[in-house]
């Protein structure tokens, strides 16, 4: 474990447990994230990675415990707050969440019209993004028309165009080929760079071992093991 | 080329054309009817009036009436309120208009010995007295003065009349109503149609950060627009059925005798504006009801 007392913490989870019914999917979780972190959430499936996912960004209420994000307590998180406090995150998820009804370019610029970022700057700032992920030929078509590692890259290009302060991906590489998977992963490493602190939730043990980060595995909705090395997992 | 908002609304539109077109198509009906049957009313309202206002009262006077009588009872008839003009017809002159009126068939007259008609004044109401009982009373006061014998208008006319356009006035009160909520709940309930197709929509926007004015906005603006274009072509089908009928019975001499007129442009700005405002509610009503905001 790192001694991260002195460091800035963007995210922190005190005995965080979260009930489905009798189904309990998170159990007495405490994780500090902090804010130049690059964590790897793993675990098998239905460990609880999604669900963490969703208490930061208040998709799920939680049960019991508490979350701070950024500072804020999210039990004092008002409903008309909530959106401030989504615009914190960039998140891409397992199954995208992608409007079909929007073209690829109106789906990136969906992040910015909501913070209110004048159109001709959505213009040039939503094309330079779509550039960087490499589909700004198809800024105009639909999702639904778009391989799933073009989606993939769309969702990637909203989750980091407004240079959040926090990423938090689910699967991003996953049903990727690898060099679909590392192209992918290097765009999160670059937001990394720039001061976003990124969270990785994830099965794929080879994209574990072959980067840098902190893991944090998951089992049964608890921490199985905690490590700033990720060879301590094998 | 078109500002984004708009572009992102007519695609909104397209992506969900049918529940779209249903929803302005349910406005267009009721908008059709109702305003159809405004434009009944008002002309119905419009010939009641050219009507009453060429009402004349006929007073008949008995035959010892002497000039001096008739005289002082025409300065009495004309004081009373209500009345614009008093003319005196003798029996001479109506008999000489019957005859000009019988035309061909003069020889009707014939058997008569003498001139049956008894003398007469004739009353003009004034422009603004056409209240149908207070032509009655005038009417009956007339009648109780001396040396009238009867009166004659056209009363029991002018009351049929009179009661079936109450009827029509009270079955379009009603009917307006009725409209307005039926339109209403079908709008509202279409919209949450529409709403619920878009809720994935919706829900990831939320994700994203969007608040509820950002999700909210843009709905209630293509709602009113619904309400709108329902309105606009609701209205343009009734212009278009009133011209025809126009072309058709133009020159038929039951229909020459008044103008049928289209509805008032305050009217028909009024049911745009009032289509508007259903599509503003039916939305406030999904939105309340689907998103719980
Ligand atoms: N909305 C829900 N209602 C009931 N149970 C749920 C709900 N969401 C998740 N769960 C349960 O909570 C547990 C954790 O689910 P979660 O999606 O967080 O797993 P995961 O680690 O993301 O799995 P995977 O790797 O397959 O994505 C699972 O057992 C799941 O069945
Ligand atoms: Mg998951």
């Amino acid at each position: 474990m790192r001694e991260e007392k002195n460091k800035e913490m963007m995210i922190r989870l005190f005995r965080v447990s979260k009930h489905y019914g009798k189904k309990s999917a998170l159990i007495d979780l405490t994780v500090d994230v902090a804010a130049d972190d690059f964590v790897f959430v793993t675990g098998p499936s239905g460990a609880g990675k999604s669900t963490m996912i969703k208490l930061l960004y208040m998709g799920e209420a939680i049960s019991s415990g508490s979350i701070l994000v950024d500072g804020v307590n999210l039990a004092r998180v008002s409903r008309k707050q909530v959106p401030l406090l989504r615009r914190k995150f960039g998140i891409i998820f397992q199954d995208f969440k992608l409007i079909p009804t929007r073209t690829v370019f109106d789906n990136v610029a969906l992040v910015l019209e909501v913070a209110g970022v004048r159109s001709r700057e959505i213009q040039t700032r939503v094309m330079e993004v779509l550039d960087q992920v490499g589909i700004a030929d198809r800024s105009g078509e639909y999702p639904q028309i778009l391989s799933g590692g073009e989606q993939q890259r769309v969702a990637v290009a909203r989750a980091i165009i407004a240079n959040p302060k926090i990423i938090v991906a689910d699967e991003p590489t996953g049903s990727l080929d690898p060099d679909s998977a590392a192209r992918i992963f290097s765009l999160l490493q670059t937001a990394h760079a720039k001061g976003a602190a990124v969270i990785i939730a994830t099965h794929d043990r080879e994209l574990i071992a072959s980067h840098d980060g902190r893991v944090i595995r998951l089992e049964d909705g608890r921490i199985a093991k905690s490590s700033s090395e990720p060879d301590m997992l094998q | 080329m078109m500002p984004l908002p708009v572009q992102r609304a007519v695609r909104d539109y397209r992506n969900h054309k049918y529940l779209h077109g249903l929803c302005a198509l349910t406005i267009a009906l009721s908008v059709f009817i109702v305003s159809a049957f405004s434009l009944f009313y008002l002309n119905a309202t419009e010939v009641l009036d050219a009507w009453r206002k060429g009402i004349r009262i006929i007073a008949y006077l008995s035959a010892e009436t002497t000039d001096a009588d008739r005289k002082t009872l025409t300065a009495a008839t004309a004081q009373l309120e209500g009345v614009a003009h008093v003319a005196f017809v003798s029996r001479d002159a109506a008999f000489a208009e019957l005859r000009l009126k019988l035309g061909d068939q003069t020889s009707l007259l014939a058997g008569l010995s003498d001139n049956p008609l008894p003398d007469a004044l004739e009353i003009r109401l004034s422009d603004d007295y056409h209240n149908l009982e207070d032509i009655d009373k005038l009417a009956d006061r007339i009648r109780s003065l001396e040396y009238v014998d009867d009166v004659e208008y056209a009363q029991k006319w002018l009351h049929r009349f009179k009661g079936v356009y109450n009827l029509f006035q009270i079955t379009g009160f009603v009917l307006v109503a009725v409209f307005f909520m039926a339109t209403l709940m079908i709008t509202a309930n279409t919209i949450r149609l529409i709403m619920y197709a878009r809720r994935q929509e919706i829900e990831i926007m939320r994700i994203v950060g969007a608040d509820d004015v950002f999700i909210k906005y843009p709905l209630y603006i293509q709602s009113v627009v619904l309400g709108f274009v329902g309105a606009a072509a609701g209205l343009a089908c009734l212009f278009l059925a009133y011209i025809l009928t126009l072309a058709n019975v133009g020159s038929s001499s039951v229909v020459s005798m008044f103008d049928i007129r289209f509805i008032p442009p305050a009217l028909v700005l009024g049911i745009i504006v009032c289509s508007m405002i259903i599509g503003w509610l039916g939305c406030w009503f999904s939105i309340r009801k689907f998103l719980r905001f």
